[in-house]
């Protein structure tokens, strides 16, 4: 299986802080990928040095092979990121089909496609009745949805998912698996970032941990959820 | 898309107030209002561009630019520099003075591009005030006027004297007004199709979210400079038209407090973003304000910030388009009877 994407001895500092120290990452094609960590660990961190939101300091970000490290975010959404945010962040004053159009135009330009390929997406994520309704008036879950069909209208190589079952009710969560299993077994890779291990551990084919900005195991979930060192950073004890 | 459209009715009821508008400020002249309120309402009328300059831009990115009276006025200083030292007439320099003015605009942008909030608005302020320092200082006053300003001669004004004297001034005045008033419409059916196009959508999601908006692909730059440039386009042709219908071009065009804060309360009243609030807003706040001169005077200044300091207060969201929103809904339900 061919990488799609690389990350290579990423390092990123705040000031003292180091939040990423030199974490080397590589995703397969077609795999589900999750990140876990503590609070503070640099998941997020590490998904903006991928989409292009924070600037490296050192290291390289590969997409299907291409460096991608000094392109801009817009670029790289158009070269096939695609990512869902931490805390269900959309455009709260456009309505839910602007939401989703304004992605797709930014990347196809052309407006036909733009807006055959939103009606696509909102119908995919049950969004569809909702279109013209503002995003305020949305449920935590039809949000999420609203997210994820955001990210579907790009045509996505890869999805970045920060944490995508934060909110969610347990029959939420399963229908958000669901969504993610179908559009994986479509071809679309996702690197997932999540607290709620129940979730992630069952879909992802492989997990990296991450402590204070280090890249402390990664492998299978089974593997990791075994490995002293990971157990010592979430129990407090080895 | 279906969802995207808007219905017969509200498109009939979104214009019936516009066409109102419209034939009452086109047959206003014909009313024999006199010469002191053309002045007045072409003064409105161009000022409404400026409104729009700031709508348009400041309104939907929350990116707020206090230097839209240096493009204003710079507008003014270059066609009276280009009439009076190239000696190109005021219809052929106004015109010339609109690009120069856009570019120009520039020093307020270039330098702010990697900041935001209210550091972008005190940049953005100190450019119109470093302006009015080099006018008024020398050796830059000895070719610019000083204030005393520039002299140069009004737009029409050789064709003006060609006309028996009874009736030079008047067509000065009609002319000016249905000028400004064409300017006015154009200007705002422009920024309609602009505010509520895909490239007005993205303006509005670049000031809801900005980080979002390029993390999902919007090119942020690209649509901040595209959209700063286009109101600078409405600020330019406001100023050019504004400087050669009034002749001299003095700092009285770049301060602040004279061409900025008229149409930037019609915005803040007129509600940010909608357009047709500030609009309407632009026309209520400055005839409120003329009309008050007639009734007190020179305290007219202070009842009329009290008026709006109380507005803003209540309804700091603005007040004008939410009063629109149900004027539209009540005749909604008119023609649904």
């Amino acid at each position: 299986m061919s990488e799609i994407l690389g990350c290579e001895k990423v390092t990123k500092r705040f000031g003292g802080l180091t939040a990423l120290n030199e974490v080397s990452l590589s995703v397969v094609k077609g795999e589900i990928f999750g990140i876990i960590g503590p609070n503070g660990s640099g998941k997020t961190t590490l998904l903006n040095v991928i989409t292009g939101l924070i600037r490296l300091d050192e290291g390289r970000i590969l997409l299907d092979g291409r460096d991608i490290t000094k392109l801009k975010p817009h670029e790289r959404v158009k070269l096939g990121i695609a990512r869902m945010f931490q805390g269900m962040r959309v455009f709260p004053y456009l309505p839910v089909y602007l939401n989703v159009e304004l992605v797709a135009r930014s990347i196809y330009g052309d407006v036909r496609l733009a807006r055959a390929r939103t009606s696509w997406a909102l119908t995919m994520s049950g969004l569809l009745p909702e279109a013209g309704e503002l995003p305020i008036r949305l449920t935590p879950y039809k949000l999420r949805m609203l997210e994820f069909a955001r990210i579907l209208v790009s045509n996505p190589k890869i999805a970045l998912l920060d944490e995508p079952f934060a909110g969610l009710t347990p029959d939420e969560a399963e229908a958000m698996i669901g969504l993610i299993r179908k559009f994986n077994s479509l071809g679309v890779t996702f690197v997932i970032v999540e607290h709620k291990l129940r979730y992630l551990m069952r879909i992802a084919n492989r997990v990296a941990v991450l402590n204070q900005g280090v890249k402390i195991a990664e492998g299978r979930p089974e593997d990791v959820v075994r490995n002293p060192q990971v157990i010592e950073v979430y129990l407090g004890v080895s | 898309m279906v969802f995207a459209k808007r219905s017969a009715k509200d498109l009939i009821v979104g214009k019936i107030p516009f066409l109102i508008a419209l034939a009452v400020l086109t047959l206003l002249p014909l009313l024999n209002v006199g010469g002191f309120w053309l002045d007045v309402l072409t003064k409105v009328n161009l000022f409404l561009l400026v409104t729009l300059a700031i709508d348009l831009y400041s309104g939907t990115t929350y990116y707020l630019n206090l230097g839209v009276s240096f493009t204003f006025g710079f507008a003014g200083y270059s066609l009276a520099l280009l009439n009076v030292y190239y000696g190109i007439p005021t219809e052929y320099s106004m015109l010339l003075a609109i690009p120069i003015s856009i570019f120009f605009s520039l020093a307020i942008l270039l330098p702010s591009l990697k900041i935001r909030g209210v550091y972008f608005a005190i940049l953005s302020l100190l450019v119109p005030i470093i302006f009015i320092g080099i006018v008024t200082a020398q050796p830059f006053s000895l070719y610019l006027g000083g204030e005393g300003g520039l002299r140069f001669k009004q737009l029409f004004l050789d064709f003006a004297r060609s006309l028996p004297p009874g009736i030079r001034l008047t067509f000065l005045q009609y002319s000016y007004y249905y000028i400004s008033l064409a300017a006015a419409v154009v200007g705002y059916v422009i920024a309609y199709k602009i505010g509520f196009s895909d490239f007005g959508f993205m303006l509005r999601a670049v000031g809801q979210d900005e980080e979002l908006a390029e993390g999902t692909g919007i090119n942020t730059l690209k649509v901040k400079v595209i959209g700063f440039l286009i109101s600078s386009a409405y600020a330019s042709v406001a100023g050019a038209l504004y400087a050669s219908m009034r002749p001299p071009v003095t700092v009285d065009l770049v301060v602040p407090a004279n061409t900025l804060i008229p149409p930037l309360t019609s915005v803040i009243v007129g509600g940010l973003g909608t357009l047709i609030g500030p609009a309407i807003a632009n026309y209520l706040l400055l005839l409120t304000y003329e009309l008050l001169w007639g009734l007190i005077g020179r305290w007219r200044v202070i009842a009329y910030m009290l008026l709006l300091i109380i507005i803003i207060t209540i309804k700091p969201q603005g007040i004008v388009f939410k009063a629109y929103v149900e004027a539209r809904k009540f005749l909604r339900g008119v023609f649904s009877e």
